[in-house]
């Protein structure tokens, strides 16, 4: 029962890491129309970026993963404007190319300036809290809520906010929302920005539990693309669910079953929920 | 009018771009070329193929890092081969740790840059080299695997360069059965090798008589939190526990397990190095533990000379593995070898000299357990192999191998 827990309170921080990942990725995909394949790279670039904040120049944690979300977000906005927007109008396989493109070169860059080898990030979190006989590490509590507070604020933006309603106009109706004076290209770059901010925070938050590297996002792309097809491509609540329910059921099946088995299991879920309901488990209106 | 001439531009300006390109590169090939026309001196390349990007690229820049400073410092020393002033130069390509890639590298190599010796750090590259390196181009494979199959191979031009991974079996299984106790934890890596490393401690943990729990390997590269792993091998109550991938991520690992209360004894892989695990983690979170032996434990005369002049190269914050100082002594051998047989360019004749060079290499060059003789398969051999155990007192104790045969 307790390693159950523990594994449990586990699979929800690991839940939590997705759902910035993968939300991100999920309005992307809303908005541009794009699946955006440099995204684990962006994940990537952002946990170095903290790393620099933190460790080189000496900046406490919390701003460390502020500074490097808002530099991500530019980084974000200039690839919308020198990568996507140029070929706004061209077939969609030249933005995967573009994006594939794009994903070897921020791991050059990154290799090019912090070397190959893996680093560590520390953390001023440390200890650990005992919840029902189960040990949890304090940095996982800290992701959890983190991973909250962030959504709730996402939703607030997106629900409540002039700027974020736009985005969920354009998604909605691209044409119908430029007719009534949205600026289509505005919100792709704000979309964009977005989804390298957030996924800039899953990187900060996840680091001290794991190692910097170049290829690091390469694991994490993967699964959130199983994560935003399980959801249903676009949809915000099919990316929080779709999170959490891979996590814990990828942490379960390394426990119960196999490790093998586990990593296995995101592209298992998704193989079957392709079968049984193609549009994914929250399907949008298809848009026109 | 306009549009015709602005339209017909396109094409011409990329034909512009791409011939002034290629003149460019032919250019630098040219130079390089002419290198060996100056003054009745010759230089030869010695070729390298090794993961320099992806995941791998750690690993393969330490293997270069040592080829570098070999060929550097021999350059300094002034090699003579056959009355001639020889300088060699090191050709690096990266090959993502693709078998395939790797022998086309080797082949380019070969073909074109005249190597008569290929370095590659990669078993399963190794193996796809062997197939081209015995025909119609000849060339030697400077081969950086513990996997014995590359020298089963009976392949007359490779060169293993570590010990046979099997050797270090039994010392850790005794050690970590004294450290630890009887009940062993499998949580090794999923790569290919570090699957036979998980068989080949299962076979000696049973032979002891021990008892082993379920295999709970996990992909080092993939896992995005060892938690969850570390805890489910910790469920079963183990004694000991087998880890081992990159270091960083074993290191992590042992860290975790410590953190959730485990006391026993680590086995670590080989691919692992405690030293280099040391700078991500404290030492204390990995004592009691048996792995191979740090670069700076060796006491073999170039050692020390060989940790401060990484330093420089590397930088003060990394730690110089086996994979860095082995290639060092092996090109070493390589060119005392060449001295040894005259030539520079026929790879037969600097295998068949090897034997001879091992005991004239200077002992500058011997820094990580140099080898004293060569099997007749081509495998290195240092008949006084150690390995480590770390007490909690963060020494480290030598610990002596009895060598296991190369033979199926």
């Amino acid at each position: 029962m307790t390693l159950f827990i523990q594994q449990l309170f586990n699979g929800v921080a690991l839940g939590g890491v997705y759902c910035l990942a993968a939300i991100g990725l999920t309005l992307v995909f809303g908005v541009l129309r794009i699946p955006n394949l440099a995204h684990g790279s962006l994940y990537m670039l952002g946990a170095y970026v903290t790393y620099f904040f933190l460790t080189t120049v000496g900046v406490p944690y919390v701003a460390a993963i502020g500074i490097a979300a808002l530099i991500l977000f530019v980084l974000g906005v200039l690839l919308e404007r020198l990568v996507f927007h140029p070929l706004r109008n061209s077939p969609h396989t030249h933005h995967m190319i573009a994006a594939i493109g794009a994903m070897f070169f921020f791991q050059a860059v990154a290799q090019a300036i912090w070397g190959a080898d893996f680093r560590r990030m520390e953390t001023p979190i440390s200890g650990s809290l005992r919840i029902l006989g189960a040990e949890i590490s304090a940095q996982r509590i800290v992701i959890i809520v983190t991973a909250v507070v962030v959504l709730s604020l996402l939703t607030w933006f997106i629900k409540r906010s002039i700027h974020g309603q736009t985005i969920e106009a354009i998604e909605q109706d691209r044409t119908g929302s430029a007719l009534v004076g949205i600026n289509p290209a505005m919100v792709s770059m704000l979309t964009l920005g977005l989804s390298a901010l957030l996924v800039t925070i899953a990187a900060g938050l996840v680091s001290p539990i794991n190692l910097l590297s170049p290829t690091m996002g390469d694991s994490l792309n993967l699964k959130v693309f199983a994560i935003i097809i399980l959801g249903g491509l676009g949809s915000l609540p099919g990316a929080i669910v779709g999170s959490f329910a891979l996590a814990i059921a990828e942490t379960m099946t390394s426990t119960y079953i196999s490790s093998a088995v586990g990593e296995a299991v995101a592209f298992i879920v998704l193989v079957a929920v392709l079968a049984i309901k193609p549009t994914g488990l929250f399907a949008k209106a298809v848009q026109r | 009018m306009t549009s015709i001439p602005r339209r017909a531009s396109r094409p011409v300006l990329a034909a512009a771009v791409i011939s002034t390109f290629a003149l460019a590169l032919g250019a630098c090939g040219g130079g390089g070329g002419s290198g060996d026309s100056g003054g009745g001196d010759e230089s030869v390349v010695i070729g390298y193929t090794g993961p320099l990007s992806g995941g791998g690229a750690a690993y393969g820049e330490n293997v270069q890092t040592g080829l570098q400073m070999a060929v550097d410092d021999i350059n300094k020393d002034g090699l003579e081969v056959d009355g001639k002033k020889v300088t060699i130069e090191l050709k690096s390509l990266d090959d993502k740790y693709a078998p395939s890639t790797a022998a086309s590298n080797a082949q380019r190599l070969a073909d074109q840059d005249k190597a008569p010796v290929v370095v590659s750090p990669n078993a399963g590259a190794i193996k796809a080299i062997q197939q081209i390196n015995d025909g119609r181009s000849k060339f030697l494979i400077s081969a950086y695997t513990s996997d014995p199959a590359i020298v089963q191979a009976d392949n007359p031009l490779t060169m293993m360069i570590p010990p046979n991974f099997e050797s270090y079996a039994k010392p850790f299984t005794e050690q970590g059965m004294k450290h630890g106790g009887k009940k062993l934890a499998l949580l090794g890596t999923q790569s290919e090798y570090g699957q036979q490393w998980t068989k080949a401690i299962t076979d000696e943990w049973k032979k002891a008589d021990g008892k082993i729990g379920a295999d709970n390997s996990i992909d080092y590269a993939t896992v995005s939190d060892f938690a969850g792993p570390v805890s489910k091998a910790l469920s079963e109550k183990p004694d000991s526990i087998f880890v081992g991938g990159p270091s960083q991520p074993t290191a992590l690992i042992m860290e975790e397990a410590k953190k959730q209360g485990f006391k026993g004894s680590f086995l670590v892989m080989d691919q692992a190095k405690l030293d280099e695990m040391a700078t991500v983690t404290k030492l204390e979170n990995l004592t009691n533990s048996v792995g191979v032996l740090p670069v700076k434990e060796y006491e073999d005369p170039g050692t020390k000379d060989f940790l401060k002049h990484f330093a420089e190269v590397a930088g003060e914050k990394k730690v110089a593995t086996s994979e860095t100082a082995l290639n060092y002594q092996s090109i070493a051998i390589i060119a005392k070898a060449m001295e040894e047989a005259g030539t520079t360019s026929d790879p037969e004749k600097i295998r068949a000299a090897i034997p001879d060079a091992l005991s004239k290499v200077d002992d500058k060059y011997k820094v990580n357990g140099f080898p004293t003789e060569i099997s007749d398969e081509g495998h290195l051999v240092n008949p006084e192999l150690e390995v480590t155990y770390l007490d909690k007192d963060e020494k480290y104790t030598k610990v002596p191998v009895e060598q296991v045969s190369d033979a199926k």
